[in-house]
Protein backbone atom coordinates (compact mmCIF):
# COMPACT_ATOMS: atom_id res chain seq x y z
CA UNK A 1 0.00 0.00 0.00
CA UNK A 2 3.09 2.48 1.10
CA UNK A 3 4.63 1.63 -1.62
CA UNK A 4 1.53 2.90 -4.04
CA UNK A 5 2.37 6.28 -2.91
CA UNK A 6 5.55 6.94 -3.12
CA UNK A 7 6.46 10.61 -2.94
CA UNK A 8 7.94 12.08 -5.81
CA UNK A 9 11.78 11.95 -5.47
CA UNK A 10 12.88 15.44 -3.92
CA UNK A 11 16.29 17.29 -2.97
CA UNK A 12 17.04 16.61 0.41
CA UNK A 13 19.42 19.12 0.94
CA UNK A 14 20.03 23.12 1.05
CA UNK A 15 22.35 24.23 -1.59
CA UNK A 16 24.58 27.47 -1.17
CA UNK A 17 22.92 29.20 -4.07
CA UNK A 18 19.57 28.61 -2.75
CA UNK A 19 21.00 30.36 0.37
CA UNK A 20 22.69 33.12 -1.25
CA UNK A 21 18.84 33.54 -3.19
CA UNK A 22 17.13 34.20 -0.11
CA UNK A 23 20.01 36.03 1.64
CA UNK A 24 20.14 38.28 -0.83
CA UNK A 25 15.94 38.69 -1.25
CA UNK A 26 16.13 39.41 2.58
CA UNK A 27 18.77 42.34 2.54
CA UNK A 28 16.88 44.15 0.03
CA UNK A 29 14.11 44.10 1.94
CA UNK A 30 15.93 44.92 5.20
CA UNK A 31 17.46 48.19 2.92
CA UNK A 32 14.03 49.13 1.62
CA UNK A 33 14.60 48.56 -1.70
CA UNK A 34 11.23 46.42 -1.66
CA UNK A 35 9.03 45.44 0.20
CA UNK A 36 7.78 41.80 1.01
CA UNK A 37 4.24 42.35 -0.15
CA UNK A 38 5.92 43.41 -3.54
CA UNK A 39 7.83 40.89 -4.37
CA UNK A 40 5.03 38.13 -3.20
CA UNK A 41 2.84 39.78 -5.94
CA UNK A 42 5.15 39.76 -8.60
CA UNK A 43 6.59 36.53 -7.23
CA UNK A 44 2.92 35.26 -7.66
CA UNK A 45 2.79 36.87 -11.09
CA UNK A 46 5.23 34.88 -12.52
CA UNK A 47 4.04 31.57 -11.34
CA UNK A 48 1.20 32.41 -14.18
CA UNK A 49 3.32 32.77 -17.04
CA UNK A 50 3.75 30.17 -19.79
CA UNK A 51 3.82 29.80 -23.87
CA UNK A 52 0.44 27.96 -23.63
CA UNK A 53 -1.88 31.37 -23.97
CA UNK A 54 0.54 32.67 -27.18
CA UNK A 55 0.05 28.78 -28.65
CA UNK A 56 -3.38 29.28 -28.70
CA UNK A 57 -3.30 32.73 -30.19
CA UNK A 58 -2.08 31.01 -33.32
CA UNK A 59 -4.11 27.95 -33.15
CA UNK A 60 -7.01 30.56 -33.35
CA UNK A 61 -5.72 32.68 -35.80
CA UNK A 62 -4.74 29.76 -37.94
CA UNK A 63 -8.89 28.91 -37.60
CA UNK A 64 -10.57 32.63 -38.02
CA UNK A 65 -9.18 35.01 -40.43
CA UNK A 66 -10.73 37.86 -39.40
CA UNK A 67 -8.47 36.87 -35.74
CA UNK A 68 -5.12 36.66 -37.69
CA UNK A 69 -6.16 39.95 -39.12
CA UNK A 70 -6.53 41.16 -35.57
CA UNK A 71 -3.35 39.43 -34.62
CA UNK A 72 -1.09 41.17 -36.81
CA UNK A 73 -3.05 44.83 -36.38
CA UNK A 74 -3.22 44.72 -32.73
CA UNK A 75 -1.12 42.07 -30.78
CA UNK A 76 -2.37 43.73 -27.32
CA UNK A 77 -5.91 43.71 -28.03
CA UNK A 78 -5.64 40.23 -29.78
CA UNK A 79 -4.20 38.82 -26.28
CA UNK A 80 -7.30 39.72 -24.49
CA UNK A 81 -9.06 36.90 -26.44
CA UNK A 82 -6.47 34.45 -24.87
CA UNK A 83 -6.42 35.45 -21.47
CA UNK A 84 -3.82 38.08 -21.47
CA UNK A 85 -4.58 41.18 -20.49
CA UNK A 86 -0.53 43.26 -21.05
CA UNK A 87 -1.72 46.53 -18.91
CA UNK A 88 -3.74 45.83 -16.24
CA UNK A 89 -3.06 42.26 -15.54
CA UNK A 90 0.87 43.36 -14.18
CA UNK A 91 1.47 44.17 -10.55
CA UNK A 92 2.25 47.29 -11.87
CA UNK A 93 -1.59 47.72 -12.83
CA UNK A 94 -0.34 50.11 -15.08
CA UNK A 95 1.64 48.38 -17.69
CA UNK A 96 4.55 45.64 -17.78
CA UNK A 97 7.90 45.25 -16.71
CA UNK A 98 10.27 47.52 -18.21
CA UNK A 99 7.01 49.49 -19.38
CA UNK A 100 6.42 47.55 -22.70
CA UNK A 101 3.04 47.22 -23.99
CA UNK A 102 3.66 46.56 -27.40
CA UNK A 103 3.01 43.00 -28.62
CA UNK A 104 3.63 42.19 -32.71
CA UNK A 105 2.67 39.43 -33.92
CA UNK A 106 4.54 38.23 -37.17
CA UNK A 107 3.00 36.13 -39.34
CA UNK A 108 5.19 33.26 -41.63
CA UNK A 109 4.13 33.04 -45.54
CA UNK A 110 5.22 30.42 -47.94
CA UNK A 111 7.92 33.11 -49.09
CA UNK A 112 9.09 34.90 -45.77
CA UNK A 113 10.16 33.23 -42.20
CA UNK A 114 10.71 35.37 -39.27
CA UNK A 115 12.89 34.52 -36.08
CA UNK A 116 13.16 36.58 -32.68
CA UNK A 117 16.27 37.79 -31.17
CA UNK A 118 17.32 40.48 -28.25
CA UNK A 119 20.63 41.73 -29.20
CA UNK A 120 20.76 44.34 -26.73
CA UNK A 121 20.08 41.72 -23.88
CA UNK A 122 17.10 39.33 -23.52
CA UNK A 123 13.85 41.19 -24.14
CA UNK A 124 11.13 38.27 -24.41
CA UNK A 125 7.26 38.90 -24.59
CA UNK A 126 6.70 36.86 -21.03
CA UNK A 127 3.06 38.26 -20.41
CA UNK A 128 2.60 35.16 -23.26
CA UNK A 129 5.43 33.18 -23.29
CA UNK A 130 6.60 32.75 -20.29
CA UNK A 131 10.22 32.91 -18.85
CA UNK A 132 12.99 33.04 -21.85
CA UNK A 133 15.00 29.60 -22.40
CA UNK A 134 18.84 30.06 -21.56
CA UNK A 135 20.27 29.97 -24.93
CA UNK A 136 17.94 32.70 -26.10
CA UNK A 137 19.72 35.09 -23.03
CA UNK A 138 22.99 34.19 -24.16
CA UNK A 139 25.66 36.79 -26.22
CA UNK A 140 26.14 33.45 -28.58
CA UNK A 141 22.56 33.31 -30.25
CA UNK A 142 22.32 37.20 -29.73
CA UNK A 143 24.97 38.13 -32.05
CA UNK A 144 25.00 35.53 -34.36
CA UNK A 145 21.42 35.32 -35.42
CA UNK A 146 21.49 39.02 -36.66
CA UNK A 147 24.22 38.28 -38.50
CA UNK A 148 24.08 34.55 -40.40
CA UNK A 149 20.49 34.06 -39.60
CA UNK A 150 20.25 30.87 -41.97
CA UNK A 151 23.07 29.19 -40.56
CA UNK A 152 21.53 29.60 -37.03
CA UNK A 153 18.57 28.32 -37.88
CA UNK A 154 20.66 24.99 -39.20
CA UNK A 155 22.02 24.24 -36.54
CA UNK A 156 18.25 24.52 -34.78
CA UNK A 157 17.42 22.10 -37.03
CA UNK A 158 15.53 23.90 -39.39
CA UNK A 159 17.09 24.66 -43.46
CA UNK A 160 15.18 27.39 -44.79
CA UNK A 161 14.68 27.10 -48.36
CA UNK A 162 17.14 29.80 -50.62
CA UNK A 163 14.18 31.71 -52.19
CA UNK A 164 12.23 32.09 -49.09
CA UNK A 165 13.28 35.57 -47.03
CA UNK A 166 14.07 35.48 -43.17
CA UNK A 167 13.62 38.18 -41.64
CA UNK A 168 14.98 38.81 -38.29
CA UNK A 169 13.62 40.74 -35.56
CA UNK A 170 15.01 42.72 -32.77
CA UNK A 171 13.10 43.24 -29.21
CA UNK A 172 13.00 46.11 -27.91
CA UNK A 173 12.20 47.96 -24.15
CA UNK A 174 8.81 48.88 -25.64
CA UNK A 175 8.61 46.19 -28.56
CA UNK A 176 8.05 42.56 -27.90
CA UNK A 177 7.50 39.70 -30.64
CA UNK A 178 6.51 36.67 -31.29
CA UNK A 179 6.06 34.31 -34.55
CA UNK A 180 3.10 33.27 -36.12
CA UNK A 181 4.28 30.13 -38.01
CA UNK A 182 2.40 28.89 -41.19
CA UNK A 183 -0.38 25.69 -40.32
CA UNK A 184 1.48 22.90 -40.98
CA UNK A 185 -0.26 20.07 -43.40
CA UNK A 186 -2.03 16.89 -42.21
CA UNK A 187 -3.68 19.31 -39.57
CA UNK A 188 -7.09 19.63 -41.46
CA UNK A 189 -9.85 19.32 -39.36
CA UNK A 190 -7.71 19.70 -36.19
CA UNK A 191 -10.04 21.49 -33.01
CA UNK A 192 -8.31 24.43 -31.50
CA UNK A 193 -7.13 21.95 -28.38
CA UNK A 194 -4.95 19.94 -30.92
CA UNK A 195 -3.21 23.09 -33.10
CA UNK A 196 -2.66 24.38 -29.56
CA UNK A 197 -0.40 21.80 -28.41
CA UNK A 198 1.62 21.61 -31.97
CA UNK A 199 2.43 25.44 -31.31
CA UNK A 200 6.03 24.95 -29.06
CA UNK A 201 7.52 27.88 -27.33
CA UNK A 202 10.45 27.35 -30.19
CA UNK A 203 7.70 28.01 -33.01
CA UNK A 204 6.79 30.69 -31.20
CA UNK A 205 10.53 32.47 -31.24
CA UNK A 206 10.79 31.51 -34.68
CA UNK A 207 13.59 29.00 -34.72
CA UNK A 208 11.25 25.77 -35.09
CA UNK A 209 8.22 24.87 -37.10
CA UNK A 210 5.19 23.20 -35.89
CA UNK A 211 4.52 19.51 -36.92
CA UNK A 212 2.07 16.98 -36.15
CA UNK A 213 2.81 15.10 -33.27
CA UNK A 214 5.57 17.20 -32.38
CA UNK A 215 4.57 18.72 -28.33
CA UNK A 216 7.58 19.79 -27.38
CA UNK A 217 10.65 21.89 -27.59
CA UNK A 218 14.08 19.87 -28.84
CA UNK A 219 17.11 19.96 -26.11
CA UNK A 220 19.20 23.04 -27.44
CA UNK A 221 22.97 23.28 -26.37
CA UNK A 222 24.30 26.86 -25.23
CA UNK A 223 27.25 27.52 -26.56
CA UNK A 224 29.59 30.14 -25.26
CA UNK A 225 30.83 33.40 -27.45
CA UNK A 226 34.23 33.60 -27.70
CA UNK A 227 35.19 37.08 -28.02
CA UNK A 228 34.99 39.01 -24.65
CA UNK A 229 31.73 41.40 -23.66
CA UNK A 230 31.97 44.51 -24.46
CA UNK A 231 29.61 47.37 -25.34
CA UNK B 1 24.81 48.48 -43.67
CA UNK B 2 24.55 48.06 -40.28
CA UNK B 3 22.22 50.36 -38.42
CA UNK B 4 23.59 51.46 -34.91
CA UNK B 5 20.84 51.10 -32.21
CA UNK B 6 20.48 54.72 -30.66
CA UNK B 7 19.31 52.87 -27.84
CA UNK B 8 22.50 51.19 -27.80
CA UNK B 9 24.70 54.33 -28.06
CA UNK B 10 22.92 55.89 -25.19
CA UNK B 11 23.13 52.87 -22.85
CA UNK B 12 26.76 52.19 -23.95
CA UNK B 13 27.50 56.05 -22.62
CA UNK B 14 25.63 55.43 -19.76
CA UNK B 15 27.28 51.93 -18.78
CA UNK B 16 30.74 53.33 -19.22
CA UNK B 17 29.82 56.72 -17.30
CA UNK B 18 29.49 54.41 -14.38
CA UNK B 19 32.10 52.66 -14.48
CA UNK B 20 31.07 49.46 -11.98
CA UNK B 21 34.01 47.72 -10.40
CA UNK B 22 33.78 44.23 -11.86
CA UNK B 23 36.36 42.48 -9.30
CA UNK B 24 35.83 39.25 -8.07
CA UNK B 25 34.07 39.30 -4.67
CA UNK B 26 35.69 36.62 -2.20
CA UNK B 27 31.83 35.56 -0.81
CA UNK B 28 30.73 34.85 -3.75
CA UNK B 29 33.54 33.35 -5.48
CA UNK B 30 33.52 30.72 -2.39
CA UNK B 31 30.13 29.93 -3.34
CA UNK B 32 31.46 29.61 -7.09
CA UNK B 33 33.27 27.18 -6.14
CA UNK B 34 31.40 25.38 -3.71
CA UNK B 35 27.50 25.64 -4.00
CA UNK B 36 26.32 22.97 -5.75
CA UNK B 37 24.16 23.57 -9.29
CA UNK B 38 20.49 22.27 -9.78
CA UNK B 39 21.39 20.45 -12.42
CA UNK B 40 24.19 18.57 -10.32
CA UNK B 41 21.16 18.00 -7.41
CA UNK B 42 18.47 17.39 -9.66
CA UNK B 43 20.60 14.55 -11.12
CA UNK B 44 21.35 13.01 -7.89
CA UNK B 45 18.21 13.20 -6.72
CA UNK B 46 16.34 12.00 -9.51
CA UNK B 47 14.26 15.47 -9.27
CA UNK B 48 12.53 16.26 -12.92
CA UNK B 49 11.87 19.70 -12.55
CA UNK B 50 14.32 21.42 -15.11
CA UNK B 51 14.56 24.90 -12.97
CA UNK B 52 15.18 25.25 -8.94
CA UNK B 53 12.58 26.05 -6.91
CA UNK B 54 13.96 29.83 -6.25
CA UNK B 55 14.69 30.41 -9.81
CA UNK B 56 11.18 32.26 -9.70
CA UNK B 57 11.71 34.19 -6.57
CA UNK B 58 14.89 35.67 -8.32
CA UNK B 59 13.03 36.98 -11.24
CA UNK B 60 10.64 38.01 -9.01
CA UNK B 61 13.60 39.90 -7.37
CA UNK B 62 14.85 41.05 -10.59
CA UNK B 63 11.46 42.81 -11.62
CA UNK B 64 10.71 44.34 -8.28
CA UNK B 65 14.52 45.75 -8.03
CA UNK B 66 13.81 47.02 -11.65
CA UNK B 67 9.86 47.76 -11.80
CA UNK B 68 9.18 48.77 -8.02
CA UNK B 69 11.83 50.74 -6.89
CA UNK B 70 14.03 50.89 -9.99
CA UNK B 71 17.03 50.52 -8.05
CA UNK B 72 18.50 48.22 -10.86
CA UNK B 73 17.00 48.40 -14.03
CA UNK B 74 16.26 45.55 -15.83
CA UNK B 75 18.34 46.06 -18.70
CA UNK B 76 21.64 47.60 -16.54
CA UNK B 77 21.40 44.61 -14.75
CA UNK B 78 21.65 42.23 -17.83
CA UNK B 79 24.36 44.22 -19.12
CA UNK B 80 26.27 43.62 -16.04
CA UNK B 81 25.24 39.81 -16.25
CA UNK B 82 26.81 39.38 -19.34
CA UNK B 83 29.77 40.92 -18.39
CA UNK B 84 30.10 39.37 -15.05
CA UNK B 85 29.64 36.02 -16.49
CA UNK B 86 32.19 36.32 -19.24
CA UNK B 87 34.71 37.11 -16.13
CA UNK B 88 34.02 35.52 -13.47
CA UNK B 89 31.29 33.17 -13.66
CA UNK B 90 31.38 31.56 -17.41
CA UNK B 91 31.67 28.16 -16.15
CA UNK B 92 28.20 28.21 -13.58
CA UNK B 93 25.55 27.22 -15.21
CA UNK B 94 22.03 29.08 -15.51
CA UNK B 95 20.36 30.44 -13.44
CA UNK B 96 22.80 30.40 -10.70
CA UNK B 97 25.34 32.21 -12.80
CA UNK B 98 22.03 34.76 -13.04
CA UNK B 99 22.07 35.16 -9.28
CA UNK B 100 25.54 35.13 -8.74
CA UNK B 101 26.19 38.17 -10.83
CA UNK B 102 22.68 39.63 -9.38
CA UNK B 103 24.71 39.48 -5.91
CA UNK B 104 27.79 40.97 -7.69
CA UNK B 105 25.91 44.29 -9.09
CA UNK B 106 24.40 44.72 -5.80
CA UNK B 107 26.98 44.65 -3.95
CA UNK B 108 29.39 46.74 -6.50
CA UNK B 109 26.22 49.49 -6.59
CA UNK B 110 26.53 49.87 -2.51
CA UNK B 111 22.94 48.34 -2.70
CA UNK B 112 24.03 45.66 -0.32
CA UNK B 113 27.31 45.15 1.62
CA UNK B 114 29.44 41.49 0.98
CA UNK B 115 29.93 41.46 4.71
CA UNK B 116 26.18 41.68 5.75
CA UNK B 117 25.62 39.23 3.00
CA UNK B 118 27.74 36.78 4.01
CA UNK B 119 26.46 37.14 7.64
CA UNK B 120 23.15 37.00 6.63
CA UNK B 121 24.22 33.93 4.58
CA UNK B 122 25.02 32.12 7.68
CA UNK B 123 21.66 33.34 9.38
CA UNK B 124 19.75 31.69 6.75
CA UNK B 125 21.67 29.17 6.53
CA UNK B 126 21.46 27.98 9.86
CA UNK B 127 17.78 28.49 9.64
CA UNK B 128 17.26 26.47 7.05
CA UNK B 129 19.34 23.41 8.21
CA UNK B 130 17.59 23.92 12.13
CA UNK B 131 15.46 20.64 11.50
Amino acid sequence: MADKHKPAPMVDEVSEFEILELAVRELAIEKGLFTAEDHQAWTEYMHTLGPLPAARLVAKAWLDPEYKKLCIEDGVKASLEVGIDWINQMPTKFGTPSDYCNLRVMADTPKLKHVVVCTLCSCYPRPILGQSPEWYRTPNYRRRLVRWPRQVLTEFGLQIPEDVEVRVVDSNQKTRYIVMPERPEGTEGWTEDQLTEIVTRDCLIGVAVPKPGKTANDPRPVRKALKPYSH
Amino acid sequence: MTEINPEKIELDQEMESRNLDKSAIPVLEKIKKQGRSWKELSNQYGVENPDPPWKITLEATCDVLSEVSCALPGIERRWEEDELCDQHYADVPFPERQLLALAHSLIRRGLIDEEDLAKHMQEVSKRLNMV
